[in-house]
């Protein structure tokens, strides 16, 4: 192993000190603005004084707030929990079964996860409109019933990780694929379905584009992402208000990664590194 | 979600084949029902407070109809509207901000032709200014009704006005310029400080609609195809327009222009008294009332550029419009409501005093209970005057405005190249985008 | 395979089950990839010879809708120009900033707990959050940013109000949230086996030498996978443009919706994505809308064709090994 030298040391951890600074900078500035007065934060001052929370009350006044994260709780819970009992035996059959198709099935799936979702965007949409559900989330959370395409691709990378020689063992000791699946890939799998249903859950929390294109027309089902990026716009230059809701928005999401971050970094990296 | 697939099969399959079908004209009741109940739908684009006050007007209707539920969607705007009557949401009325959505609501049938319910229920047309009339139809068909109008004119900050040696509101450009710059300070970094006039195009209502009226520029032909690069007035006010950015500087005021706060908040940089002059709706004496109410300030009309001056005394009108939607389940509710909303005077003059717009119906104007005040009174003078101009409407909505502002925008940064050449590309650009809606 | 196979009719029995129980397996899967992919793709063809404003009945249009897409659209290639921006430079340089925070992170054994989590949480803020707060830092007039440089003496920029800086301030912007990738290349970068820089150490090779050699070839799958997806991204790109427009504009959606601030200012975020939105959901110009669609999907699937093949983890083969 190579020894570092003193000078490296001191070197390499200023540097990412420095850089450490400017990544915390931003939300250092968002949550001070937001602790600060609506006449304040028109003014060109970074500290808060006095230190005020009538930004965070305000917020609860004149937004909905509860109502948006109420709503986007409710997407990505049912996104979530539909994507895995379409998705996880999808998945396990790609990686597991060997079958005529499969190839074929795999290469759609991967070129459904790429193609930029704008593509069909136009016939979704007229389709949605017939089933008369716009204005609704539930075009947005009824498809993953019908699998998607990113999770069947994170599962099927994890499920092929696992060795053969469990589902092989199970298989003489005549357990369906079903059951091989059930006792044997799910259980050893926990750690990528959680981090498939993380992945998911986050995308569905901060869609905007979906909402937007689904539910703008109707305030009683706006997510909180899409809500705060339409506060801005009807209620002016009011930065510490914005900063609160912004602040809001945040910390959920942060707090949830505090409490699976082992997850989810596994789940990141096997999107790239193996398989 | 397989009748969903089946219907879209069917449409793909068989009407992408099938010829344009218009609106269709729908049967309607000889007589209208003599007790309303039911629930009606209002989307409307207003909120906060004047939420409200469309909110006070709805409770009246609902008084005098005891039966009836208006369900209220406010912050509707009109991508919002068309999505969901296009969807076929529970939408009965719905009102938009502008009336650039009267041609293509009216040919695509989104909203209802009224005619039928006019002729019947015998609504006098002639109550309404010939302005608000013409904008609220399309190609013959009458489907929308003025809800209040907005007249544009200018705003004059009294106290920077008098602090600049001046006692009156400028007339013609020429003077508004030299009044302008004299107003404006600046800070010891040669940034600006208090301006004038600002005459950057896109700040705030500084809108192509609004230009038009300081030299009486035309903008569609009749045939509906653009007139701009036919009107020599459009180079005139651009020439000037250039000539005056250029003197303070197009980055100087694109910098101040970043930094004021929104215009429909308290930071509106009129109010702040940030900027001593500006076009500006008559909406605005309501907010200065609520946000500014110590600001001492004058309107008048929309100056004019000197050789146009005969054009003096007017200003853009355009006005907030209502129609019954396609899918309207209780279009004799939604008419009902409709009718109250836009030639009940008690109504009409309750909103007016609530939003500070212009009331359209003859009766309303004429009733002792609208409130007057000096600042109001002069845009209430410009709907009625004969050299105000409104925006026709086109299946392109406000397409070709934004075609104008888009060059516009060009060109006062000094990248428009040469302006007959510049115009003529406006032209082409709307007849092509009226060409792809309107077919071959 | 089917000499074997009437060799063993058991086998071939067991098999057929096998794909049985797959395809039930897929069967919801599948029935989804043809309502939401396979039939929406061809429909957006179809849709796109046609003018479509969900009101009235599509009419068919024949190729009208390419003409003025190609030859008479004021905007278009604005906003193709401003998507390949972001895939040219976006996606590079996240590509090398998140590399050199992960080789720092690496060999300053920092690679996990407190320091990984830092560099990495900020990818996970909700993008419309951190588009908004970004926007506020950079705002002219009381933004953070500029007051500090103000405080140094400098007059600080417009950024996101100004044309030429708005692209480059949603950069910084995607350097901010490049944990995403820098945790990839973190987990590649430690799985390089140590022996080899032993050796390559011991053959005297400089520290640009052991990256060329030993480090580089190590990672190259992953910066394939990096590049691609992000490429894939960069194409789609939407919400973050969208948002800055929105709040750097400072206009409220008073009546006109959410295309009207789309493009701030002057069109410099106009992305190729936003433009399909305006023209199909705003302008309500669905034919139209599709075509642009389907020319966005024909470039997007030729960067495919080339370059699915050299991502390992994109392609079947290992499934059936």
């Amino acid at each position: 192993m190579r020894r570092m030298s003193p000078v490296t040391w001191v070197a390499q951890h200023t540097l990412l000190a420095a850089l450490l600074v400017l990544f915390a900078a931003p939300v250092l500035f968002v949550a001070l603005t937001s602790f600060m007065t609506n006449d304040q934060a028109l003014t060109a001052t970074l500290w808060p004084n006095p230190w005020s929370v009538e930004a965070y009350v305000e917020a609860f006044e004149r937004v909905p707030l509860l109502r948006w994260f109420a709503n986007s709780a409710l997407y990505a819970v049912l996104a979530t929990a539909f994507m895995l009992l379409s998705s996880v035996p999808a998945a396990y059959a790609l990686a597991r079964i060997r079958f005529r198709g499969a190839n074929v099935i795999f290469v759609a799936v991967v070129v459904a996860m790429l193609l930029p979702p704008q593509i069909t965007a136009v016939p979704l949409y007229v389709m949605w409109v017939k089933a008369g559900m716009t204005g609704t989330l539930l075009p947005l959370i009824l498809p993953n019933l019908l699998g998607d395409a990113f999770s069947i691709f994170l599962l099927r990378q994890f499920f092929l990780t696992i060795p053969r020689e469990y589902s092989d063992a199970a298989r003489v000791d005549g357990a369906s694929e079903w059951g091989i699946l059930w006792r044997v890939i799910i259980p050893m799998a926990r750690p990528g379905i959680a981090a498939a249903a993380l992945f998911l859950f986050f995308n569905s929390w901060n869609d905007f584009y979906g909402p937007l294109l689904y539910t703008s027309e109707n305030q009683e089902w706006w997510p909180v992402a899409y809500g705060l990026a339409t506060f801005r716009g009807s209620h002016s230059t009011n930065w510490s208000l914005t900063m609160a809701i912004t602040m809001l928005v945040m910390i959920p999401v942060v707090l949830i990664f505090f409490f699976a971050q082992r997850v989810f970094v596994e789940g990141i990296t096997l999107t790239g590194v193996k398989g | 979600m397989k009748r969903s697939i089946a219907a879209i099969a069917a449409v793909s399959a068989v009407s992408l084949l099938a010829a344009c079908s218009g609106p269709s004209n729908q049967e309607i009741d000889p007589t209208a029902p003599a007790h309303l109940e039911g629930t009606v739908s209002l989307w409307h684009f207003f909120s906060d407070r004047e939420a409200d006050v469309i909110q006070s007007v709805v409770d009246d209707f609902e008084k005098a109809n005891p039966d009836v539920t208006v369900d209220v969607h406010s912050g509707q705007d009109d991508e919002k509207l068309q999505k969901a009557i296009s969807a076929g949401n529970n939408v009965d009325v719905g009102i938009s901000y502008s009336t650039d959505i009267v041609g293509a609501f009216c040919s695509s049938g989104a909203f209802r032709d009224l005619g039928p319910y006019i002729e019947r229920d015998g609504v006098d047309l002639s109550q309404f200014s010939d302005t608000t009339a013409s904008y609220t139809q399309f190609e013959g068909t009458r489907c929308a009704l003025p809800v209040l109008a907005d007249a544009y004119g200018l705003y004059v900050n009294d106290d920077l006005l008098a602090a600049a040696g001046y006692d009156h509101a400028p007339k013609t450009l020429e003077e508004l310029e030299e009044m302008a710059l004299k107003m404006t300070t600046y800070n010891p970094d040669g940034s600006i400080k208090v301006l004038g006039f600002n005459p950057l195009m896109g700040y705030y209502e500084n809108t192509p609609t609004n230009w038009a009226l300081t030299v009486g520029a035309t903008w569609l032909k009749d045939d509906g195809t653009s007139n701009i690069g036919s009107d020599p007035a459009w180079a005139e006010v651009l020439q000037w327009q250039k000539a005056f950015v250029d003197k303070i500087g197009y980055d100087k005021l694109q910098a101040f222009s970043a930094g004021m706060g929104q215009e429909f908040s308290a930071d509106n940089a009129f109010q702040t008294g940030a900027i001593a002059m500006q076009f500006d709706g008559e909406y605005r004496t309501a907010f200065i009332a609520d946000q500014a109410p110590d600001l001492n300030y004058e309107t008048a009309p929309i100056p004019t550029l000197a050789a146009h001056s005969d054009r003096y005394g007017g200003g853009y009108v355009t006005g907030n419009i209502g129609g019954i939607a396609k899918g309207s389940k209780n279009p004799e509710l939604a008419w009902a409501l409709l009718k109250y909303l836009t030639t009940d005077t008690a109504a009409v003059v309750k909103l007016s005093n609530g939003l500070k717009n212009a009331p359209t119906t003859k009766d309303a104007l004429a009733s002792p209970d609208l409130e007057v005040s000096p600042q109001f009174q002069t845009f209430l003078d410009i709907v009625a005057n004969p050299n105000s101009m409104t925006t026709p409407p086109s299946k392109v909505g406000a397409g070709y405005q934004q075609a104008m502002g888009d060059y516009w925008n060009k060109w006062q940064q000094g990248d428009g190249g040469d302006l007959t050449d510049g115009l003529a590309g406006v032209d082409k650009a709307i007849n092509d985008s009226l060409s792809l809606v309107e077919g071959p | 395979m089917t000499a074997v196979s009437e060799l063993r009719p058991g086998l071939r029995r067991s098999q057929r089950r096998r794909r049985l129980t797959a395809y039930g397996m897929l069967a919801p899967a599948l029935l989804g990839l043809v309502i939401f992919f396979v039939y929406p793709l061809i429909a957006s063809v179809v849709f796109s010879f046609t003018r479509y404003d969900l009101l009235s009945d599509p009419q068919w249009i024949g190729l009208r809708n390419y003409e003025y897409l190609f030859t008479q659209d004021p905007k278009v290639w604005i906003a193709a120009g401003n998507t390949l921006w972001f895939v040219l430079l976006l996606v590079p340089v996240r590509i090398v900033t998140a590399l050199l925070v992960a080789m720092l992170l690496a060999s300053a054994r920092r690679a996990s707990g407190f320091w990984r989590t830092a560099f990495y949480l900020p990818a996970l803020v909700p993008p419309v959050a951190s588009v908004v707060a970004f926007v506020f830092l950079f705002n002219p007039g009381t933004g953070p940013v500029n007051t500090i440089l103000r405080f140094f003496g400098v007059q600080g920029p417009l950024w996101f109000n100004d044309p030429a800086l708005a692209k480059p301030s949603l950069l910084l912007l995607g350097i901010w949230v490049l944990g995403d990738i820098m945790i990839i290349f973190l987990a590649a970068l430690l799985d390089v086996p140590r022996e080899q820089y032993e050796a390559a150490e011991l053959d005297g090779a400089n520290g640009v030498q052991r990256f060329r050699y030993v480090t580089l070839p190590n990672i190259v799958p992953v910066l394939v996978f990096a590049l691609v997806t992000g490429v894939i991204a960069a194409l789609q790109y939407f919400t973050e443009a969208a948002v800055a427009s929105a709040v750097a504009s400072g206009k409220a959606t008073v009546g006109e919706g959410a295309g009207q601030t789309i493009g701030y200012p002057d069109d410099a975020l106009l992305t190729y994505t936003q433009w399909i939105y305006v023209r199909g959901f705003s302008n309500f110009q669905l034919g139209y809308a599709s075509a642009l669609a389907v020319l966005l999907f024909v470039v997007a699937a030729l960067f495919l064709v080339l370059l699915l093949r050299r991502v390992k983890a994109f392609t079947p083969e290992e499934a059936q090994g």
